[in-house]
């Protein structure tokens, strides 16, 4: 199976969920790195580990041979994050609202909805060669 | 996540700790709360103390823990919320569904 690979600002990894933790390590160190709070790391991690989740299982359809790759930008007081995939492109955002009663106990279907909550920005790029989701958070 | 366990007159008291956040995390949990149901242990606390945040993945675990132990005759009930995670349970309404106590103590002390 291939293995995590980290160059400069960006981590790829297989769609493996057990490489979940190697993208969240080097999340918290570069955002600590840049000297982001605590607060606004963990609603970053997150938000991060929702999206490499959905990329992982939705996007690659859990398939070891394709890569999930994170890239963390930082503009002036805003830190950017876009997470891609490999698979045909799948739309995010058609999920039923999870607020809604009948949906309420349902285990799954959160993900989006929390990452909107707690991002101030969401842009989903759904394309055939793979689904590309950036999110923004000023710091 | 690492998880222990102690027992506190006939409760059981989980205690999850670091990040919930998927992959190995959810099996932890549930072959656990399976392991107690088997053993007929059906009062469960879970501890908060210790998790940095969670996820939905940890919110869909928490709900399959509720639901497994409510169809089982067993109760579950949250204590020590972190604030993070008082959050996400607000954004989703979830603080609607679950008990959630201040303290261990007081967790334990509401089954009666």
């Amino acid at each position: 199976m291939a293995k995590p690979v980290i160059h400069g600002d960006t981590i790829r990894v297989p769609s493996n969920p057990e490489f979940l933790s190697d993208v969240d390590v080097f999340l918290e160190g570069t955002l600590r790195g840049f000297g982001v709070d605590e607060s606004a790391v963990a609603d970053i991690a997150i938000s991060v580990s929702e999206l490499v989740n959905n990329a992982m299982v939705h996007g690659n359809k859990s398939s070891d041979e394709k890569m999930v790759t994170v890239r963390i930008t930082r503009f002036k007081n805003t830190v950017t994050i876009t997470v891609s995939d490999e698979g045909s492109g799948f739309d995010p955002t058609v999920v039923p609202d999870p607020l809604a009663e009948e949906n309420l106990m349902h285990e799954v279907g959160r993900g989006l909805f929390i990452v909107r909550s707690l991002m101030d920005k969401v842009d989903v790029e759904a394309t055939v060669t793979g689904t590309r989701v950036a999110i923004t958070k000023a710091v | 996540m690492k998880l222990t366990d102690r027992e506190i007159s006939d409760i059981v008291v989980l205690e999850p700790k670091g990040k919930i956040m998927g992959g190995p995390d959810a099996s932890l949990l549930h072959d656990k709360l399976y392991e107690l149901l088997e053993n007929e242990k059906k009062r469960i606390v879970i501890d908060l103390a210790g998790v940095e945040w969670m996820n939905s993945t940890g919110l869909g675990i928490l709900i399959s823990s509720y639901t497994t132990l409510r169809n089982n005759e067993g109760q579950l009930k949250l204590a020590n919320v972190t604030d993070k995670i008082q959050s996400l349970l607000t954004i989703t309404k979830l603080v609607t569904v679950f008990d959630a106590y201040d303290s261990v103590e007081d967790a334990v002390k509401s089954f009666g």
